[in-house]
């Protein structure tokens, strides 16, 4: 329990110490709405439904939880380069601690931002989801950053170096956003890509969102699209599973020996 | 009659084809200061992380404090302290933050850990620099914080994986008087491998490690004794028949 608040204060302590990246996490949904809001709202055949900017909403909220969240999952690879992970190793601790730990610290701050920003959002668009919806809105915010942060954790036990970083922008956070529903309503693209839809957990976080901030417009298409109870069942399933993965992947030799450490020389 | 902190038998490890332990057989008593002195790629880290359950054996087993080192991975590491051969340092977070968060991993109660803290770093020169970025610190001073941190659970086995390779002569030199002043500590078995033979000099007793087996093991005048001349490195020369310096090179 201790040892799970101290990796958790630590994630918080360095995310303080970085002001860029405090700075940068919280601009980049606005920067998103001005441009993709005033971009898109001329060609979204949703207009006259829904204004294309309150639309964006919940997954602008998803998308702060999954580069707080996931990101944050993935300094673990700095972790590892800088040795502090052999230290963490090195304690009496399990590895399933361990990864429970960093993946709460990474839903910790990925929340924590999305909370701050869908407080400035929703007043700044006037939406207004009562208080049912906003209960179910900070749900999705938690259950997603599990999952992304679970995800996050995965991807850096996996990865030798942070050199690998553009590769996860492109082939997953991208993918990962595109295929979300958060920028245009996913039910119109091809089989193919709906189908990765179904895998993609943002997917399954963006709609709940819809859900608790879109409940006006149920009705219209542009809400929640799936069952709120599989949103959640599948949010879980997926935190639950990266947990599990993540700590199996942190406790192989490779986690601590020289070559994860020092690339081939 | 005293306790056994270190009883390996027959401990090794392979990497693929590579054989970097063969099977090593050792026993180190309890506040011993032992010395584990091999040239570079002797296996000295794949022993200490063996000892520490960093590492499965492939052969063999080891008990540590008590506890076997596979079947009791967890009591093993509550009882011992390890400063790697490269500092795991936070080098974001300030010197007492760097304490603070392994005092958590450790499971210390803040009323435990606050002072203890504030004890380490007055027995390793750090007071004044304790909330200062790891980054801002010396190289010897962020391997006597690696070594405070180390000591912080008050571990029974401190294992030190050459903690004063790389550092500059001077550094060396008063690093290597706070390592000395842990041999009074009441019990505390240090685990201490080097490269260097003025560091394997002072100790308890000595292993000589080469190309992952022993090549000898006793007090360093026994060694000498035994080899029949003057210095540690002549007893490396003498058992391994090539000297201790020349693979050191790389
Ligand atoms: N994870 C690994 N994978 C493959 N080979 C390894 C691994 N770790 C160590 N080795 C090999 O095992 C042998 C012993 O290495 P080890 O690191 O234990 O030596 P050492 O005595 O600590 O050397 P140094 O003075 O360089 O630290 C070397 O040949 C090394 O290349
Ligand atoms: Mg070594």
């Amino acid at each position: 329990m201790r040892a799970i608040a101290g990796i958790v204060v630590r994630e918080l302590l360095r995310f303080l110490r970085q002001r860029g990246r405090l700075v940068s996490s919280l601009a980049r949904p606005f920067v998103w709405l001005v441009f993709a809001g005033a971009g898109f709202a001329t060609v979204f055949s949703g207009a006259g439904a829904i204004d294309y900017r309150r639309y964006l909403a919940p997954g602008l909220l998803g998308m702060v939880v999954m580069f707080g969240s996931l990101l944050a999952a993935l300094s673990t690879v700095t972790d590892r380069e800088a040795g502090v992970l052999r230290m963490m190793l090195v304690a009496p601790i399990r590895r399933s601690t361990l990864a429970l730990g960093k993946t709460l610290g990474a839903t910790l701050l990925g929340t924590t931002q999305a909370v701050v920003v869908g407080a400035l959002l929703l007043s700044l668009l006037r939406l207004w989801p009562g208080p049912a919806g906003l209960l179910l809105g900070c749900a999705a915010i938690v259950l997603s950053g599990l999952a992304l942060g679970a995800l996050g954790l995965v991807l850096a036990a996996t990865m030798r170096s942070i050199e690998n970083f553009a590769g996860v922008m492109n082939f997953v956070v991208f993918p990962m956003l595109f295929l979300s529903g958060a920028l245009y309503p996913v039910r119109r693209l091809g089989p193919w890509l709906r189908a990765l839809v179904h895998v993609n957990p943002l997917a399954y976080g963006v709609d709940l969102l819809k859900h608790a901030l879109l409940g006006e417009w149920a009705g219209t298409g542009y809400g929640g699209e799936m069952p709120v109870a599989l949103d959640v069942a599948v949010l879980a399933a997926f935190a639950a599973a990266g947990l599990a993965i993540a700590a199996a992947l942190l406790g192989r030799e490779g986690g601590v020996t020289r070559t994860a450490f020092r690339s081939p020389a | 009659m005293t306790a056994t902190a270190i009883d390996a038998r027959g401990l090794g490890k392979d990497f693929g084809a590579i054989r970097a332990l063969g099977g090593l057989d050792l026993e180190v008593r309890q506040a011993e200061f032992f010395g584990l002195l091999g040239p570079n790629g002797a296996g000295k880290t794949t022993t200490v992380h063996l000892l520490a359950t960093l590492l499965r054996p492939t052969r063999g087993t080891a008990r540590v404090a008590g506890y076997d080192v596979v079947r009791e991975d967890l009591e093993t590491r509550r009882r011992i302290g390890l400063v790697f051969q490269e500092t795991t340092l936070d080098r974001d977070l300030t010197v007492e933050q760097n304490l603070s968060f392994a005092a958590r991993l450790w499971n210390l109660p803040g009323r435990v850990a606050g002072p203890r803290i504030d004890e380490l770093l007055v027995q390793f020169g750090l007071r004044e620099r304790r909330r200062d970025p790891v980054r801002a610190l010396s190289g010897g001073m962020r391997r006597a914080l690696d070594i405070a941190r180390g000591l912080l659970h008050e571990p029974r086995v401190l294992f030190l994986d050459e903690p004063t390779a790389g550092l500059d002569p001077r550094s060396r030199r008063s690093l290597w008087e706070l390592i000395q002043r842990l041999r009074s500590a009441s019990g505390l078995t240090v685990f201490l491998t080097t490269h260097y033979v003025e560091e394997a000099e002072p100790c308890d007793r000595v292993a000589v490690l080469d190309r992952g087996s022993l090549a000898a093991l006793g007090t360093p005048a026994e060694l000498k004794r035994a080899a029949g001349v003057s210095s540690l490195e002549a007893v490396f020369l003498a058992r391994t028949g090539h000297p201790l310096a020349a693979s050191s090179a790389a």
